[in-house]
């Protein structure tokens, strides 16, 4: 658009949902250590104002000590979305005055895992709202199939919420959109199990159409159709800042559940439903845009990285994995300044189930780094 | 009657859409699909305009109209005035205004009639509002909140808000607007009522999850549902006249 008129910064997403300021009302009571290791906050920085999630809030905890002071000094931030957003809550915030070389505000935090309910409705669909392309599928009853599986499946919410709902009070809290605000959500299907469901037919037909290799799309129909009963979709989702000390434990918390499903289902058929031999992942990538003209002046671009993982497990999956295709994403890109060489795509895994422990030992290492 | 929809996965149609009685916008983008689920409801009577506002898809929430004029916001391209211009009827005014708040549709909710706007809203834009939509304004808040486009819609025949809203106030609003009004829900229990459905006059578009519950409180609310065959002969049975003795 020519027309000389700027466009407005992206409306702030706490507009809408008590997201943000939950976040910083959070709880004062005990409090997380939220160190970032260098090399994952340096990997997290360029992506993670990725427009495809809704923004973080302003800034990441940098340190653990509470402080009393409402802090009205904050570094300006580059994502505009952000400084409408911190004008209504900076009130709430709190960070350490005295530094002065601290940018960053410190947002204590108490996240706990819990079984999906059906309350969660509206915090699973939004995370998983750009799961597939922007093709409409039955996106509403792929959320209810992951809120009626309870024994295998973990979202992740602020610590409180549950506390709140337990008393029993029915729709009639303070603030109604508690229950919402989900940060993150794993869990795992049976293909074969689910395989009459809309959604997962939907979903089949999606990946089948998308896979561009004649080779991977041999083992996709394999997989999909004859092995689907001891197939699982890996579905994880979570937020752009969500912090990753979490991530192995949130894994840990599945494969367990995985296995002592194995042991508790009330049926052998359910039991060996969790049995699962192969799990199938779809998940994005930012791979660079090869333009010709850069070629002539390949210097600057080996600098940077061929592909981006926003979620860093996914390197690890894709590593492990037995085959692997990627497909291009047609729903509106990112128009980030340093994203514009990368073009967003779709990434589909087989990984064998054999390979989980070895993820997990890799996982962890990733972390403690 | 009304219809249940989705633009691209998504179901927050009030977002992409903005329904009046005398046009109808849609967003640029999302599959035809959504496009001509409108077209084949209201292409006959009123005109179908795709557009986008200042670049953005979230036409619904930056922009007010009804029958008497549309009003847009600052970061509207000139391009994207002229074509609005261009392709709605002449009696409409299409009007391109100045305020802070720029994201009108969360800001003033209004029908043919009188039109609710966000506390903090300029006087300018007050009188400008009074002026295009040719509406009597009243500064309100709903359950608390300032967003009142966001948190209510109303047509001439009735208005759906937000699910919290105490009975005192739902009686004060409805005497301000002089409909029925309804605290509802939309989309299977989202409270954000106006970005979850659009309705005027005659017809309603709703989000795809919307229940089977919402949808018939919607219908009876806005009165959708007299609009059907089945009305004439139920209701009026005893009015016609079917053979000559």
């Amino acid at each position: 658009m020519s027309g000389g008129r700027k466009r407005p910064a992206p409306a702030p997403f706490a507009g809408f949902s008590p997201f943000a300021r939950s976040l910083l009302f959070s709880p004062a009571s005990g409090y997380c250590k939220l160190p970032l290791p260098n090399a994952s906050a340096a990997a997290d920085g360029p992506h993670q104002e990725n427009a495809g999630m809704p923004p973080p809030p302003p800034k990441r905890a940098k340190q653990a000590e509470p402080s009393s002071d409402d802090e009205e000094r904050h570094s300006s931030d580059a994502d505009g979305a952000s400084g409408s957003d911190s004008d209504s809550s900076l009130e709430c915030s709190s960070s350490d005055g005295d530094d002065a070389s601290q940018e960053l505000e410190t947002v204590q935090a108490d996240f706990a895992f819990f079984d999906p309910k059906p309350s969660d409705f509206h915090g699973v669909r939004l995370l998983l709202k750009t799961y597939l392309d922007s093709k409409p599928w039955d996106l509403t009853g792929f959320v209810d199939l992951i809120l009626e599986q309870t024994t295998v499946g973990t979202v992740v919410k602020m610590a409180d919420d549950e506390e709140e709902e337990g008393e029993g009070n029915g729709g009639d809290k303070g603030d109604g959109g508690n229950d919402d605000d989900l940060f993150g959500l794993i869990t795992v299907l049976n293909l074969g199990r689910y395989g009459e469901n809309r959604c997962i037919k939907d979903l089949k037909e999606y990946l089948l159409a998308v896979c561009g290799n004649k080779d991977s799309e041999k083992k996709l129909k394999s997989l999909l159709e004859e092995k689907a009963s001891s197939v699982g979709l890996l579905v994880c989702r979570r937020f752009v800042n969500f912090p990753y000390e979490m991530v192995p434990k949130l894994y840990d918390s599945l494969f367990d559940e995985v296995s002592w499903a194995t042991e508790d289902e009330p049926t052998q058929e359910l039991q060996d439903s969790f049995r699962f031999k192969q799990y199938l992942l779809v998940a994005r990538i930012l791979e660079r845009k090869t333009n010709p003209k850069h070629n002539a002046k390949n210097n600057k671009d080996d600098d940077e990285e061929p592909v981006i993982y926003p979620k860093l497990e996914d390197e690890i999956f894709r590593e492990l994995s037995s085959w692997s295709f990627t497909f291009p994403i047609r729903a509106d890109q990112s128009a980030q300044q340093e994203m514009k060489n990368y073009k967003e795509m779709g990434l589909v895994m087989c990984v064998k189930a054999e390979a989980i422990p070895k993820f997990r030992k890799r996982l962890e290492a990733l972390v403690s780094e | 009657m009304a219809t249940r929809i989705q633009f691209e996965n998504n179901c927050e149609v009030g977002v992409f859409s903005k329904l009046t009685n005398a046009y109808c916008l849609v967003a640029i983008g999302g599959s035809e699909n959504f496009y001509s689920t409108f077209e084949s409801e209201l292409a006959d009577v009123i005109p179908v305009v795709k557009t986008s506002i200042g670049g953005t898809r979230i036409i619904g929430r930056l922009c007010v109209g009804n029958k008497n004029g549309l009003l847009l916001p600052h970061t509207t391209t000139d391009q994207e005035l002229q074509h609005l211009r261009n392709c709605l009827p002449d009696q409409v005014v299409v009007q391109r205004i100045d305020e802070r708040l720029s994201a009108l549709g969360n800001c003033i909710s209004c029908n043919d009639h009188v039109a609710l706007t966000h506390p903090d809203l300029d006087k300018a834009t007050e009188e400008l509002i009074a002026d295009v939509l040719g509406v009597e304004v009243f500064r309100q808040t709903i359950a608390g909140n300032i967003l009142v486009g966001s948190y209510c819609t109303f047509s001439n025949r009735g208005g759906l808000v937000h699910p919290h809203t105490s009975i005192e106030d739902l009686d004060e609003l409805s005497t301000l607007l002089q409909v029925p009004l309804v605290a509802g829900t939309v989309n299977r229990g989202s409270e954000v009522i106006a970005a979850g459905m659009t309705v005027n006059d005659w017809t309603a578009f709703c989000g795809s999850d919307t229940t089977a519950t919402e949808l018939s409180v919607i219908e009876s609310v806005f009165k959708l549902r007299e609009g059907q065959p089945t009305a004439i002969v139920d209701d009026m049975r005893k009015s016609l006249i079917d053979s000559y003795v």
